[in-house]
């Protein structure tokens, strides 16, 4: 006599129907191109024209808001200065020079947390080149710790670590920690306008041309 | 028909499903060869050979049948559960870390305001954050979040907190793109992966209640395949894209790489510079083994002996290069996307 089957067994499972599977595959192939092109119109190497078009006017629509419109491009380092660790630091303007500075990430911050003020620091760097997003970051970033800092003209640095050359670290036997700064300014709110004075490294400064007086 | 005995039919359902037959039945799927029955007893496995490689159907066939296979062999819930516990784990490490600076960032007087993110993310770009600003409804906000990734992680009410923690953390990236590293990439994929598939079937306490209240255990499913295919393409593509990234940088070609990784000395886990700097040959090494790793891994994973290697390797070598790299949480993060590729049988529950 056959076994009768227990309630507790689970029911047997089916595959899908022909239909079911044809319209699984045309949305699986429909997510690999957009994947695709996410990838390679997302490289920092940069996209042509056609991949830049389908990408942004098909897939972008619908992989942008579920954080999938992604390079998936994780170089690590090329050893390049942007690559390096970044930090922020906000003074008073007119504070004296032992004043300690507001550092962000501070000493206690550590793990994802600290590496998130770390990329805040670096986007503000990178955006520099970026004639649509130039200082707005570092004005936002003034303005988001006037109260933190406790005023309203804040001079602000960003500033990276500088990394040993292998054989001179090899030489010295120790590690040397140098910083320098990748961008500075002075952010400040005069009549509840922001304003934001880049400190411009002194060589790319244009010399003062003044007009001969009549 | 016993569970365990029934577990092993979906194998033989990858091995010999007939594509375009229009026969959607466990019986219609006999073997057409008998050898290949040993040959590979998995859903994925290139090597294993597939119906009609030897002239009986065309290449077409060929190719239908092993994208069946791939995608629509059901899969029990283990392996996906695996991932969901993982990813759940890293998605709650990953939204701690927004929770003591998330006035600065994204309060009323915040960094990040609403009209910076104008300026700086996609158009299409939404986020659940945005209708949000006092640092009372912030943290409500956060606090969400926190419960559904933690009820996520445990497996309760799956089906629908899946979807949410997969909504909830895509938002919060959303809302300050700028803040977001590779880890959270990683881990978002693996959300919405994981909102495809049935991951409360197995190790979960929906799945103890269901017990308690003598229901049968749930069947493999198509969908569970889907997110686990899913879950295992996107591994690959990430390791491939990984490396063909590195790949344009001379620091990588000519070996000093991972002397430039070890001296960012605050993201680093581990000081590496004395040890590397005392060797020449140790930095190249590590340098060519992290790139050499990933395309390994994005190609081998594919083949069955190949696998059995590279899926322990994974959970070894991933961590490791994230270490090295000062990204830990993205290193932990492909880690607990190879297990996808873990084969794993047995009674759900």
């Amino acid at each position: 006599m056959p076994k009768k089957p227990s309630s507790t067994e689970p029911p047997i499972a089916t595959p899908p129907a022909e239909t079911v599977r044809a319209a699984v595959t045309v949305m699986l192939g429909l997510y690999f191109v957009g994947l695709a092109l996410a990838v390679s119109g997302n490289s920092a190497s940069g996209a042509s024209a056609l991949v830049r078009t389908i990408h942004t006017r098909l897939f972008s629509p619908w992989m942008t808001p579920p954080w999938l419109d992604l390079g998936y491009e994780m170089k690590l380092t090329y050893g390049l200065p942007d690559d390096a660790d970044h930090r922020i630091e906000v003074r008073r303007q007119r504070s004296p020079a032992t004043a300690r500075p507001l550092v962000l990430p501070a000493d206690g911050m550590w793990g994802e947390r600290a590496r998130r003020w770390r990329r805040l620091a670096r986007a503000a760097v990178i955006a520099e080149q970026d004639p649509d997003r130039e200082a707005l970051l570092p004005a936002a970033i003034g303005a988001g710790l006037f109260d933190d800092v406790g005023g309203d003209d804040l001079a602000i640095r960003i500033l990276r670590d500088v990394r040993p050359d292998r054989a001179e670290v090899a030489a010295a036997g120790e590690t040397p920690l140098r910083s320098e700064q990748a961008y500075a300014a002075r952010v400040r709110r005069v009549d509840g306008e922001l304003q934001l004075i880049k400190n411009e490294p002194q060589e790319e400064l244009a010399p003062v041309i003044r007009e001969p007086a009549p | 028909m016993s569970w365990l005995h029934f577990m092993e039919i979906p194998d033989r359902i990858g091995l010999w499903w007939i594509p375009g037959s229009g026969t959607a039945e466990v019986a219609s799927l006999r073997p057409r060869r008998p050898h290949a029955r040993r040959a590979s007893a998995d859903p994925f496995a290139f090597a294993g050979g597939f119906a009609g490689r030897e002239g009986e159907h065309s290449i077409a066939d060929a190719i239908g049948a092993t994208w069946n296979r791939y995608w629509f062999t059901p899969a029990e819930a283990w392996q996906l559960a695996i991932v969901r516990i993982l990813a759940g784990c890293l998605a709650l490490a990953l939204w701690w870390s927004y929770f003591n600076d998330l006035e600065a960032w994204f309060g009323p007087a915040g960094i990040i305001s609403r009209e910076l993110l104008s300026g700086w993310r996609s158009p299409w770009a939404v986020s659940l954050f945005d209708l949000v600003s006092a640092p009372a409804s912030l943290r409500a906000a956060w606090f969400v979040g926190a419960i559904v990734l933690a009820m996520l992680t445990a497996g309760l009410a799956t089906p629908v907190v899946s979807v949410l923690a997969a909504i909830l953390f895509s938002s919060l990236l959303h809302r300050g793109p700028m803040l977001a590293g590779p880890a959270d990439d990683v881990v978002a994929v693996m959300l919405w992966c994981l909102a495809i598939g049935r991951s409360g079937d197995a190790l979960s306490v929906d799945r103890l209640l269901a017990a308690r209240a003598g229901r049968p255990a749930p069947s493999p499913t198509v969908r569970t395949r889907v997110a686990l295919g899913l879950l295992q393409v996107h591994a690959a593509v990430i390791a491939t894209v990984a490396a063909v990234a590195q790949l344009k940088g001379d620091v990588w070609w000519d070996g000093t790489a991972a002397w430039w990784l070890a001296t960012r000395s605050g993201s680093r886990v581990v000081d590496l510079t004395g040890l590397l700097a005392q060797s020449e040959y140790l930095t190249n090494l590590v340098t060519h083994a992290i790139p050499l790793w990933e395309l390994l891994f994005a190609a081998g994973i594919w083949f069955v002996p190949l696998r059995r290697l590279l899926i322990p390797a994974a959970l070894v070598a991933w961590p490791l290069i994230g270490i090295i790299a000062g990204e830990p949480a993205w290193g932990l993060a492909l880690a607990a996307l190879s297990t996808a590729f873990l084969r794993l049988t047995g009674r759900v529950g």
